[in-house]
Protein backbone atom coordinates (compact mmCIF):
# COMPACT_ATOMS: atom_id res chain seq x y z
CA UNK A 1 0.00 0.00 0.00
CA UNK A 2 1.40 3.13 -0.20
CA UNK A 3 2.01 6.26 1.79
CA UNK A 4 -0.39 8.53 1.09
CA UNK A 5 -2.62 10.83 3.16
CA UNK A 6 -5.70 8.27 2.50
CA UNK A 7 -4.00 5.91 4.16
CA UNK A 8 -3.51 7.84 7.37
CA UNK A 9 -7.01 8.73 7.17
CA UNK A 10 -7.84 5.10 6.96
CA UNK A 11 -5.62 4.48 9.82
CA UNK A 12 -7.21 7.15 12.10
CA UNK A 13 -10.60 5.57 10.95
CA UNK A 14 -9.36 2.52 11.88
CA UNK A 15 -8.15 3.65 15.34
CA UNK A 16 -11.08 5.59 16.59
CA UNK A 17 -13.29 2.76 16.00
CA UNK A 18 -10.86 0.11 18.32
CA UNK A 19 -11.37 3.01 20.83
CA UNK A 20 -15.05 2.86 20.55
CA UNK A 21 -14.39 -0.78 20.60
CA UNK A 22 -12.56 -0.79 24.21
CA UNK A 23 -9.49 -1.73 23.26
CA UNK A 24 -6.90 -0.26 25.51
CA UNK A 25 -5.86 2.89 24.43
CA UNK A 26 -2.00 2.46 24.26
CA UNK A 27 -3.26 -0.86 22.25
CA UNK A 28 -5.17 0.51 20.07
CA UNK A 29 -2.77 3.21 18.81
CA UNK A 30 0.26 0.77 18.74
CA UNK A 31 -1.75 -1.94 16.44
CA UNK A 32 -2.59 0.73 14.18
CA UNK A 33 0.77 1.90 14.13
CA UNK A 34 2.21 -0.88 13.66
CA UNK A 35 -0.28 -2.20 11.34
CA UNK A 36 0.57 0.62 9.31
CA UNK A 37 4.16 0.48 9.35
CA UNK A 38 3.60 -3.33 8.15
CA UNK A 39 1.12 -1.79 5.30
CA UNK A 40 3.56 0.44 4.26
CA UNK A 41 7.24 -0.20 4.84
CA UNK A 42 6.96 -4.00 5.44
CA UNK A 43 6.91 -6.28 8.04
CA UNK A 44 11.03 -6.09 8.92
CA UNK A 45 11.19 -2.40 8.77
CA UNK A 46 7.79 -2.27 11.08
CA UNK A 47 9.32 -4.67 13.84
CA UNK A 48 12.60 -3.07 13.92
CA UNK A 49 11.55 0.52 14.38
CA UNK A 50 8.55 -0.29 16.68
CA UNK A 51 11.41 -2.36 19.61
CA UNK A 52 13.44 0.71 18.59
CA UNK A 53 10.64 3.29 19.86
CA UNK A 54 9.93 1.03 23.16
CA UNK A 55 13.15 0.27 24.41
CA UNK A 56 14.66 4.21 23.66
CA UNK A 57 11.34 5.40 25.42
CA UNK A 58 11.90 2.97 28.41
CA UNK A 59 15.92 4.49 28.71
CA UNK A 60 14.58 7.95 28.29
CA UNK A 61 15.93 10.27 31.00
CA UNK A 62 12.61 12.31 30.82
CA UNK A 63 10.96 9.00 31.21
CA UNK A 64 11.71 9.29 35.05
CA UNK A 65 9.48 12.39 35.55
CA UNK A 66 6.00 10.57 35.35
CA UNK A 67 6.71 7.77 37.49
CA UNK A 68 8.66 9.85 40.34
CA UNK A 69 5.96 12.74 40.22
CA UNK A 70 3.27 10.26 40.65
CA UNK A 71 5.84 8.31 43.21
CA UNK A 72 5.41 11.79 45.34
CA UNK A 73 1.49 12.14 45.14
CA UNK A 74 0.82 9.17 46.33
CA UNK A 75 3.56 9.43 49.59
CA UNK A 76 1.78 13.20 50.14
CA UNK A 77 -1.57 11.22 49.65
CA UNK A 78 -0.72 8.97 52.28
CA UNK A 79 0.20 11.62 54.68
CA UNK A 80 -3.33 12.68 54.14
CA UNK A 81 -2.58 15.94 52.11
CA UNK A 82 -5.22 16.05 50.51
CA UNK A 83 -7.64 16.31 54.25
CA UNK A 84 -4.88 19.26 55.22
CA UNK A 85 -5.10 21.11 52.61
CA UNK A 86 -8.64 21.41 52.28
CA UNK A 87 -9.14 21.95 56.01
CA UNK A 88 -6.01 24.95 56.19
CA UNK A 89 -8.22 26.67 53.12
CA UNK A 90 -11.65 25.49 55.07
CA UNK A 91 -10.18 27.37 58.13
CA UNK A 92 -9.00 30.51 56.78
CA UNK A 93 -12.01 31.15 54.32
CA UNK A 94 -14.93 28.72 55.24
CA UNK A 95 -16.80 31.42 57.51
CA UNK A 96 -17.24 33.84 54.60
CA UNK A 97 -20.99 32.78 52.24
CA UNK A 98 -19.55 30.20 49.56
CA UNK A 99 -16.25 30.12 51.86
CA UNK A 100 -16.14 26.53 51.56
CA UNK A 101 -16.75 26.42 47.43
CA UNK A 102 -13.63 28.87 47.59
CA UNK A 103 -11.82 25.80 49.83
CA UNK A 104 -12.48 23.05 47.68
CA UNK A 105 -10.98 24.78 44.49
CA UNK A 106 -7.52 26.11 46.39
CA UNK A 107 -7.66 22.26 47.89
CA UNK A 108 -7.97 21.46 44.19
CA UNK A 109 -5.13 23.60 42.88
CA UNK A 110 -3.14 22.62 46.10
CA UNK A 111 -3.41 19.00 45.28
CA UNK A 112 -3.40 19.59 41.42
CA UNK A 113 0.60 20.99 42.47
CA UNK A 114 1.06 17.76 44.48
CA UNK A 115 -0.97 14.99 42.30
CA UNK A 116 -1.16 15.19 38.21
CA UNK A 117 -4.39 14.12 37.47
CA UNK A 118 -7.74 15.51 37.56
CA UNK A 119 -9.77 12.42 38.32
CA UNK A 120 -7.06 11.39 41.49
CA UNK A 121 -8.17 15.40 42.11
CA UNK A 122 -12.01 15.60 41.95
CA UNK A 123 -12.03 12.22 44.04
CA UNK A 124 -9.77 12.90 46.62
CA UNK A 125 -10.90 16.65 47.64
CA UNK A 126 -14.35 15.28 47.13
CA UNK A 127 -14.17 12.69 49.26
CA UNK A 128 -13.57 15.54 51.91
CA UNK A 129 -14.68 18.86 50.90
CA UNK A 130 -18.43 17.54 49.66
CA UNK A 131 -19.70 15.61 53.22
CA UNK A 132 -18.44 18.73 54.75
CA UNK A 133 -20.53 21.58 52.16
CA UNK A 134 -23.43 19.48 52.50
CA UNK A 135 -23.83 19.38 56.11
CA UNK A 136 -23.23 22.79 56.36
CA UNK A 137 -26.18 23.54 54.18
CA UNK A 138 -24.36 23.82 50.57
CA UNK A 139 -26.67 23.46 47.54
CA UNK A 140 -25.78 19.74 46.31
CA UNK A 141 -25.46 21.29 42.84
CA UNK A 142 -22.84 23.69 43.71
CA UNK A 143 -20.81 21.30 46.22
CA UNK A 144 -20.71 18.70 43.46
CA UNK A 145 -20.32 21.46 40.55
CA UNK A 146 -17.32 22.85 42.78
CA UNK A 147 -15.57 20.18 43.14
CA UNK A 148 -15.81 18.46 39.85
CA UNK A 149 -14.58 21.55 37.75
CA UNK A 150 -11.87 22.28 40.13
CA UNK A 151 -10.26 18.72 40.21
CA UNK A 152 -9.78 19.81 36.46
CA UNK A 153 -7.15 21.80 38.19
CA UNK A 154 -5.08 18.78 38.50
CA UNK A 155 -4.68 18.32 35.01
CA UNK A 156 -3.02 21.89 34.40
CA UNK A 157 -1.65 22.72 37.59
CA UNK A 158 2.13 21.64 37.29
CA UNK A 159 3.26 19.05 37.96
CA UNK A 160 0.84 17.57 35.12
CA UNK A 161 0.82 14.28 33.77
CA UNK A 162 -1.01 14.87 30.68
CA UNK A 163 1.68 17.60 29.94
CA UNK A 164 4.70 14.88 30.77
CA UNK A 165 2.90 12.65 28.18
CA UNK A 166 2.45 15.18 25.87
CA UNK A 167 6.29 16.84 26.30
CA UNK A 168 7.72 13.17 25.67
CA UNK A 169 5.39 12.46 22.30
CA UNK A 170 5.66 15.59 20.99
CA UNK A 171 9.71 16.11 21.79
CA UNK A 172 8.75 19.13 23.83
CA UNK A 173 10.58 20.61 26.81
CA UNK A 174 8.77 19.30 30.16
CA UNK A 175 10.11 22.08 32.29
CA UNK A 176 9.20 25.04 29.65
CA UNK A 177 5.71 23.41 29.54
CA UNK A 178 5.08 23.32 33.27
CA UNK A 179 6.28 26.89 33.56
CA UNK A 180 3.78 28.07 30.63
CA UNK A 181 1.56 26.08 32.94
CA UNK A 182 1.48 27.85 35.58
CA UNK A 183 -0.80 31.22 34.35
CA UNK A 184 -3.27 29.51 32.81
CA UNK A 185 -3.26 26.84 36.02
CA UNK A 186 -3.89 29.79 38.31
CA UNK A 187 -6.18 32.06 35.94
CA UNK A 188 -8.42 28.73 35.49
CA UNK A 189 -8.42 28.71 39.45
CA UNK A 190 -9.42 32.27 39.82
CA UNK A 191 -12.43 31.94 37.32
CA UNK A 192 -13.75 29.06 39.73
CA UNK A 193 -13.40 31.68 42.28
CA UNK A 194 -15.02 34.02 40.81
CA UNK A 195 -17.74 31.60 39.01
CA UNK A 196 -19.04 30.93 42.71
CA UNK A 197 -18.22 34.62 44.01
CA UNK A 198 -21.26 35.23 41.23
CA UNK A 199 -23.22 32.51 42.00
CA UNK A 200 -23.34 33.06 46.16
CA UNK A 201 -24.16 36.75 45.61
CA UNK A 202 -27.13 35.88 42.79
CA UNK A 203 -28.33 33.41 45.34
CA UNK A 204 -26.80 33.89 48.64
CA UNK A 205 -28.86 30.65 49.67
CA UNK A 206 -27.09 28.52 47.72
CA UNK A 207 -24.13 28.67 50.51
CA UNK A 208 -24.54 30.02 53.76
CA UNK A 209 -21.56 31.45 55.80
CA UNK A 210 -20.38 28.54 58.52
CA UNK A 211 -18.60 29.54 62.02
CA UNK A 212 -15.56 31.62 61.87
CA UNK A 213 -12.50 29.83 62.93
CA UNK A 214 -10.40 31.55 65.38
CA UNK A 215 -6.34 32.14 64.36
CA UNK A 216 -4.80 29.61 66.67
CA UNK A 217 -6.95 27.08 64.47
CA UNK A 218 -6.24 28.96 61.53
CA UNK A 219 -2.10 28.32 62.29
CA UNK A 220 -2.22 24.71 63.14
CA UNK A 221 -4.09 23.97 59.79
CA UNK A 222 -1.46 26.49 57.83
CA UNK A 223 1.50 24.22 59.89
CA UNK A 224 -0.01 20.41 59.18
CA UNK A 225 0.51 21.73 55.04
CA UNK A 226 3.93 23.98 55.63
CA UNK A 227 5.92 21.10 54.49
CA UNK A 228 4.53 19.73 51.86
CA UNK A 229 3.63 23.43 50.44
CA UNK A 230 7.35 24.17 50.99
CA UNK A 231 8.13 20.90 49.04
CA UNK A 232 5.75 21.39 46.51
CA UNK A 233 7.24 25.01 45.66
CA UNK A 234 10.70 24.51 45.65
CA UNK A 235 9.78 21.85 43.31
CA UNK A 236 7.91 24.20 40.93
CA UNK A 237 10.01 27.05 41.35
CA UNK A 238 13.38 24.86 40.91
CA UNK A 239 11.91 23.99 37.53
CA UNK A 240 11.11 27.10 36.75
CA UNK A 241 14.02 29.15 37.42
CA UNK A 242 16.23 26.39 36.25
CA UNK A 243 18.15 25.00 39.12
CA UNK A 244 16.92 21.62 38.05
CA UNK A 245 15.58 19.63 35.16
CA UNK A 246 11.60 18.24 35.74
CA UNK A 247 13.31 15.26 35.68
CA UNK A 248 15.46 16.23 38.95
CA UNK A 249 12.54 17.99 40.17
CA UNK A 250 10.62 15.25 40.28
CA UNK A 251 13.26 13.17 42.50
CA UNK A 252 13.51 15.70 44.80
CA UNK A 253 9.96 15.95 45.46
CA UNK A 254 10.13 12.22 46.07
CA UNK A 255 13.17 12.59 48.54
CA UNK A 256 11.13 15.64 50.24
CA UNK A 257 8.01 13.73 50.53
CA UNK A 258 9.49 10.70 51.62
CA UNK A 259 11.47 12.88 54.62
CA UNK A 260 8.15 14.40 55.45
CA UNK A 261 6.29 10.92 55.35
CA UNK A 262 9.25 10.04 57.89
CA UNK A 263 9.39 12.92 60.33
CA UNK A 264 5.11 12.63 60.35
CA UNK A 265 5.87 9.19 61.61
CA UNK A 266 4.04 7.53 58.41
CA UNK A 267 6.97 5.94 56.50
CA UNK A 268 6.07 2.04 57.17
CA UNK A 269 6.38 -0.60 54.97
CA UNK A 270 2.31 -1.18 54.48
CA UNK A 271 2.71 2.96 53.26
CA UNK A 272 5.74 2.48 50.92
CA UNK A 273 4.24 -0.94 48.78
CA UNK A 274 0.81 0.95 48.85
CA UNK A 275 2.50 4.07 47.22
CA UNK A 276 4.62 1.64 45.21
CA UNK A 277 1.69 -0.39 43.53
CA UNK A 278 -0.53 2.66 42.67
CA UNK A 279 2.45 4.56 41.25
CA UNK A 280 3.75 1.40 39.09
CA UNK A 281 0.33 0.11 37.57
CA UNK A 282 -0.48 3.95 36.42
CA UNK A 283 2.88 4.68 35.38
CA UNK A 284 2.74 1.15 32.97
CA UNK A 285 -0.58 2.37 31.77
CA UNK A 286 0.64 5.90 30.71
CA UNK A 287 3.78 3.94 29.15
CA UNK A 288 1.82 1.73 26.78
CA UNK A 289 0.14 4.63 25.82
CA UNK A 290 3.25 6.91 24.90
CA UNK A 291 4.54 3.98 23.55
CA UNK A 292 2.05 3.39 21.01
CA UNK A 293 1.20 7.25 20.34
CA UNK A 294 4.97 7.06 18.98
CA UNK A 295 4.88 4.01 16.63
CA UNK A 296 1.52 5.45 15.86
CA UNK A 297 2.94 8.84 15.49
CA UNK A 298 5.21 7.58 13.30
CA UNK A 299 2.75 5.76 11.02
CA UNK A 300 0.71 9.14 10.56
CA UNK A 301 4.37 11.14 9.47
CA UNK A 302 4.96 8.60 6.94
CA UNK A 303 1.61 8.96 5.01
CA UNK A 304 1.65 12.73 5.08
CA UNK A 305 -1.40 13.02 6.44
CA UNK A 306 -0.50 15.90 8.83
CA UNK A 307 0.73 17.77 6.01
CA UNK A 308 -2.47 17.14 4.03
CA UNK A 309 -4.76 17.97 6.74
CA UNK A 310 -2.43 21.32 7.18
CA UNK A 311 -2.55 22.29 3.38
CA UNK A 312 -6.22 21.95 3.57
CA UNK A 313 -6.89 24.06 6.34
CA UNK A 314 -4.48 26.69 4.75
CA UNK A 315 -6.39 26.48 1.05
CA UNK A 316 -10.03 27.66 3.84
CA UNK A 317 -7.72 31.27 4.16
CA UNK A 318 -9.10 31.83 7.49
CA UNK A 319 -6.46 33.09 9.03
CA UNK A 320 -5.51 32.32 12.77
CA UNK A 321 -8.01 32.92 15.18
CA UNK A 322 -10.58 31.40 13.40
CA UNK A 323 -8.66 28.19 12.46
CA UNK A 324 -7.91 28.07 16.33
CA UNK A 325 -11.23 28.37 16.98
CA UNK A 326 -12.31 25.76 15.15
CA UNK A 327 -9.58 23.25 16.31
CA UNK A 328 -10.88 23.66 19.47
CA UNK A 329 -14.55 23.01 18.15
CA UNK A 330 -13.21 20.01 16.87
CA UNK A 331 -11.04 18.64 20.25
CA UNK A 332 -14.43 19.86 22.03
CA UNK A 333 -16.69 17.56 20.06
CA UNK A 334 -14.18 14.62 19.67
CA UNK A 335 -13.83 14.92 23.54
CA UNK A 336 -17.69 14.55 23.75
CA UNK A 337 -17.09 10.59 22.77
CA UNK A 338 -13.10 10.11 23.30
CA UNK A 339 -11.81 10.76 26.65
CA UNK A 340 -8.77 13.38 27.29
CA UNK A 341 -5.69 10.65 26.67
CA UNK A 342 -7.39 9.40 23.63
CA UNK A 343 -7.86 12.84 22.76
CA UNK A 344 -4.83 13.86 23.02
CA UNK A 345 -2.82 11.02 21.58
CA UNK A 346 -5.03 10.82 18.59
CA UNK A 347 -4.99 14.19 17.50
CA UNK A 348 -1.42 15.27 18.37
CA UNK A 349 -0.07 13.88 15.70
CA UNK A 350 -1.98 15.58 13.01
CA UNK A 351 -3.00 18.83 14.73
CA UNK A 352 0.51 20.10 16.57
CA UNK A 353 1.90 20.67 12.43
CA UNK A 354 -0.86 22.74 12.02
CA UNK A 355 -0.45 25.07 14.71
CA UNK A 356 2.99 25.11 14.44
CA UNK A 357 1.99 26.28 10.49
CA UNK A 358 -0.05 28.68 11.74
CA UNK A 359 3.27 30.15 13.65
CA UNK A 360 2.07 29.08 17.17
CA UNK A 361 4.96 27.55 19.38
CA UNK A 362 4.15 23.59 20.33
CA UNK A 363 3.99 24.41 23.89
CA UNK A 364 1.32 26.72 23.25
CA UNK A 365 -0.46 24.00 21.68
CA UNK A 366 0.54 21.88 24.57
CA UNK A 367 -1.75 23.98 27.37
CA UNK A 368 -4.17 24.36 24.56
CA UNK A 369 -4.80 20.86 24.43
CA UNK A 370 -4.73 20.22 27.97
CA UNK A 371 -7.09 22.57 28.66
CA UNK A 372 -9.47 21.15 25.91
CA UNK A 373 -8.69 17.73 27.68
CA UNK A 374 -9.96 19.61 30.97
CA UNK A 375 -13.04 20.91 29.56
CA UNK A 376 -14.25 17.38 27.97
CA UNK A 377 -13.86 16.17 31.96
CA UNK A 378 -17.07 18.04 33.04
CA UNK A 379 -18.86 17.90 29.73
CA UNK A 380 -21.25 14.90 29.21
CA UNK A 381 -21.38 12.46 28.10
CA UNK A 382 -17.84 11.26 28.50
CA UNK A 383 -17.10 13.81 31.69
CA UNK A 384 -15.19 11.74 33.84
CA UNK A 385 -15.29 13.84 36.65
CA UNK A 386 -18.92 14.15 37.13
CA UNK A 387 -19.22 10.27 37.49
CA UNK A 388 -16.22 10.40 39.77
CA UNK A 389 -18.34 12.63 42.20
CA UNK A 390 -21.56 10.70 41.78
CA UNK A 391 -19.63 8.03 43.38
CA UNK A 392 -18.76 10.35 45.77
CA UNK A 393 -22.05 11.88 46.96
CA UNK A 394 -24.26 8.53 45.39
CA UNK A 395 -27.77 10.09 46.28
CA UNK A 396 -26.74 13.28 43.96
CA UNK A 397 -28.40 12.30 40.46
CA UNK A 398 -26.14 13.07 37.62
CA UNK A 399 -28.44 16.00 36.09
CA UNK A 400 -27.93 17.80 39.16
CA UNK A 401 -24.32 17.56 39.38
CA UNK A 402 -24.50 18.43 35.68
CA UNK A 403 -26.30 21.63 36.61
CA UNK A 404 -24.11 22.59 39.10
CA UNK A 405 -21.13 22.53 37.02
CA UNK A 406 -22.35 24.15 33.69
CA UNK A 407 -21.55 27.40 35.29
CA UNK A 408 -17.83 26.45 35.53
CA UNK A 409 -18.14 25.23 32.16
CA UNK A 410 -19.20 28.34 30.53
CA UNK A 411 -15.81 29.56 32.87
CA UNK A 412 -13.94 27.28 30.55
CA UNK A 413 -14.98 27.84 27.49
CA UNK A 414 -14.41 31.86 27.80
CA UNK A 415 -10.88 31.11 29.47
CA UNK A 416 -10.36 28.51 26.16
CA UNK A 417 -10.96 31.50 24.24
CA UNK A 418 -8.76 34.02 25.81
CA UNK A 419 -5.87 31.79 25.58
CA UNK A 420 -6.25 31.57 21.99
CA UNK A 421 -6.73 35.00 21.78
CA UNK A 422 -3.84 36.16 24.26
CA UNK A 423 -1.27 33.22 23.52
CA UNK A 424 0.83 35.25 26.03
CA UNK A 425 -1.35 33.70 29.20
CA UNK A 426 0.42 30.40 28.00
CA UNK A 427 4.22 31.54 26.73
CA UNK A 428 4.38 34.86 28.55
CA UNK A 429 6.00 33.50 31.74
CA UNK A 430 8.18 31.22 29.98
CA UNK A 431 9.67 33.60 27.56
CA UNK A 432 9.93 36.56 30.54
CA UNK A 433 11.80 33.54 32.48
CA UNK A 434 14.34 33.20 29.27
CA UNK A 435 13.16 29.41 28.95
CA UNK B 1 4.26 -9.78 41.91
CA UNK B 2 4.72 -8.79 45.47
CA UNK B 3 8.74 -9.14 44.46
CA UNK B 4 7.83 -7.19 41.33
CA UNK B 5 6.67 -4.23 43.34
CA UNK B 6 9.50 -3.88 45.34
CA UNK B 7 11.69 -4.14 42.25
CA UNK B 8 10.20 -1.34 41.08
CA UNK B 9 9.49 0.32 43.67
CA UNK B 10 13.46 0.12 45.04
CA UNK B 11 14.44 1.25 41.26
CA UNK B 12 11.99 4.34 41.28
CA UNK B 13 13.82 5.68 44.96
CA UNK B 14 17.17 4.45 43.73
CA UNK B 15 16.46 6.62 41.00
CA UNK B 16 15.59 9.42 43.06
CA UNK B 17 18.38 9.21 45.63
CA UNK B 18 20.99 9.01 42.71
CA UNK B 19 19.14 12.27 40.98
CA UNK B 20 18.94 14.53 44.16
CA UNK B 21 22.89 13.26 44.69
CA UNK B 22 23.42 14.41 40.99
CA UNK B 23 21.93 17.75 41.96
CA UNK B 24 23.67 18.31 45.16
CA UNK B 25 26.70 17.50 44.03
CA UNK B 26 26.44 19.87 40.66
CA UNK B 27 25.35 22.43 42.77
CA UNK B 28 28.14 22.48 45.64
CA UNK B 29 30.68 21.95 42.82
CA UNK B 30 30.89 18.32 42.94
CA UNK B 31 29.69 17.24 39.53
CA UNK B 32 28.96 13.46 39.63
CA UNK B 33 29.63 11.67 36.36
CA UNK B 34 27.28 8.87 34.89
CA UNK B 35 24.27 9.46 37.42
CA UNK B 36 22.19 10.32 34.29
CA UNK B 37 23.49 6.74 33.13
CA UNK B 38 22.50 4.94 36.14
CA UNK B 39 19.07 6.58 36.57
CA UNK B 40 18.00 6.06 33.08
CA UNK B 41 19.16 2.00 33.86
CA UNK B 42 16.34 2.64 37.28
CA UNK B 43 13.65 4.20 35.22
CA UNK B 44 14.41 1.40 32.69
CA UNK B 45 13.63 -1.30 35.53
CA UNK B 46 10.34 0.63 36.58
CA UNK B 47 8.93 1.14 33.53
CA UNK B 48 9.43 -2.65 32.89
CA UNK B 49 7.88 -3.93 36.22
CA UNK B 50 5.19 -0.92 35.53
CA UNK B 51 4.49 -2.17 31.77
CA UNK B 52 3.95 -6.03 33.65
CA UNK B 53 2.22 -4.57 37.37
CA UNK B 54 -0.58 -2.17 34.54
CA UNK B 55 -1.61 -5.31 32.56
CA UNK B 56 -1.67 -8.03 35.82
CA UNK B 57 -4.03 -5.58 37.79
CA UNK B 58 -6.37 -5.05 34.01
CA UNK B 59 -5.44 -1.21 34.64
CA UNK B 60 -4.69 -0.05 31.03
CA UNK B 61 -6.59 2.94 30.06
CA UNK B 62 -9.92 2.50 27.57
CA UNK B 63 -12.61 4.25 26.17
CA UNK B 64 -15.90 3.21 27.72
CA UNK B 65 -18.36 5.28 26.27
CA UNK B 66 -19.59 2.11 24.05
CA UNK B 67 -18.35 -0.42 26.08
CA UNK B 68 -20.92 0.62 28.39
CA UNK B 69 -23.71 0.17 26.37
CA UNK B 70 -23.03 -3.42 25.32
CA UNK B 71 -24.60 -6.58 26.75
CA UNK B 72 -22.81 -8.66 28.87
CA UNK B 73 -21.57 -11.38 26.18
CA UNK B 74 -21.01 -8.79 23.58
CA UNK B 75 -18.96 -6.78 26.14
CA UNK B 76 -17.05 -9.71 26.70
CA UNK B 77 -16.05 -11.10 23.91
CA UNK B 78 -14.93 -7.56 22.94
CA UNK B 79 -12.59 -7.33 25.72
CA UNK B 80 -11.49 -11.02 24.36
CA UNK B 81 -10.88 -9.39 21.24
CA UNK B 82 -9.12 -6.14 22.27
CA UNK B 83 -6.61 -8.22 24.49
CA UNK B 84 -6.01 -10.56 21.50
CA UNK B 85 -5.35 -7.74 19.51
CA UNK B 86 -3.23 -6.06 22.51
CA UNK B 87 -0.90 -9.12 22.85
CA UNK B 88 -0.85 -9.21 19.16
CA UNK B 89 0.99 -5.24 19.34
CA UNK B 90 3.39 -6.49 22.20
CA UNK B 91 4.57 -9.79 20.22
CA UNK B 92 5.19 -7.45 17.87
CA UNK B 93 7.41 -5.52 20.23
CA UNK B 94 8.67 -8.81 21.44
CA UNK B 95 10.01 -10.56 17.97
CA UNK B 96 11.48 -6.92 17.21
CA UNK B 97 13.48 -6.40 20.07
CA UNK B 98 14.48 -9.82 20.21
CA UNK B 99 15.63 -9.44 16.78
CA UNK B 100 17.53 -6.24 17.67
CA UNK B 101 19.16 -7.93 21.02
CA UNK B 102 20.27 -10.43 18.65
CA UNK B 103 21.77 -8.50 16.07
CA UNK B 104 23.43 -6.24 18.81
CA UNK B 105 24.27 -9.30 21.58
CA UNK B 106 28.12 -9.19 20.24
CA UNK B 107 28.92 -5.79 20.20
CA UNK B 108 28.12 -5.21 23.80
CA UNK B 109 26.67 -2.17 23.63
CA UNK B 110 27.18 0.45 27.04
CA UNK B 111 26.42 3.83 27.98
CA UNK B 112 29.20 6.72 27.21
CA UNK B 113 30.39 7.62 30.47
CA UNK B 114 30.11 4.39 32.97
CA UNK B 115 29.25 1.84 30.70
CA UNK B 116 26.16 -0.05 31.63
CA UNK B 117 25.74 -2.59 29.51
CA UNK B 118 22.97 -2.32 27.59
CA UNK B 119 22.19 -6.14 26.53
CA UNK B 120 21.19 -6.82 29.39
CA UNK B 121 18.47 -4.19 29.80
CA UNK B 122 17.40 -5.23 26.34
CA UNK B 123 17.28 -8.88 27.94
CA UNK B 124 14.72 -6.71 31.29
CA UNK B 125 12.64 -5.50 28.72
CA UNK B 126 11.72 -8.54 26.76
CA UNK B 127 11.43 -10.23 30.25
CA UNK B 128 8.43 -7.95 30.62
CA UNK B 129 7.36 -7.71 27.42
CA UNK B 130 7.26 -11.32 27.03
CA UNK B 131 4.93 -11.35 30.58
CA UNK B 132 3.04 -8.54 29.01
CA UNK B 133 1.94 -10.74 26.11
CA UNK B 134 1.44 -14.03 28.73
CA UNK B 135 -1.17 -11.76 30.88
CA UNK B 136 -2.89 -10.41 28.16
CA UNK B 137 -3.30 -14.06 26.34
CA UNK B 138 -3.96 -15.81 29.69
CA UNK B 139 -7.27 -12.90 30.05
CA UNK B 140 -8.38 -13.41 27.15
CA UNK B 141 -8.61 -17.20 27.24
CA UNK B 142 -10.61 -16.78 30.82
CA UNK B 143 -12.37 -13.99 29.46
CA UNK B 144 -11.07 -12.21 32.25
CA UNK B 145 -12.42 -8.84 32.21
CA UNK B 146 -10.19 -5.79 32.36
Amino acid sequence: MMATPETGLLGVGILFVLLMLGVPIGMSLGVVGFGGLVLILGMEPALIKSAVLLFETLIRYELGTLPLFMLMAHLFFSAHASRDLFDAAAKMVGHRRGGLAFASIAGCAGFGAINGSSLATAATIGLVALPEMRQRGYSDALATGTVAAGGTLGQMIPPSGALIVFGIIAEQSIGKLFTAAIIPGLTQALFYLLVVWLLVRWRPSLAPPSPRANWAERWAALRRIGDMMAVILFVIAGIALGWFSPSEAASVGVLGALAIAAWRKRLNRAMLETAFVETLRTSGLLLAVIVGALVFSVFVSITGLADAVGSSVEGLGLGAVPTLLLLAVLLLLLGSVLDGLALMLLTTPILLPIVTQLGMSPIWFGIFIVRAMEIGFVHPPIGMNLYVIQGVAKDVPLSRIFKGVTPFLASDLLHLLLIILFPVIALGLPEWLGQ
Amino acid sequence: MRVLTWIGGGAMVAAAMLDGLGVLGRHTGLPLHGVIELVQAAILITGCVALVAATAAGSHARVHFLMERLSPPLRTATEAGGQLLSALFFMALLAGGVWLSADLWTGHEMSELIGVPYRWLRVATHLAVGAVVLLLLRDAIRRRPS
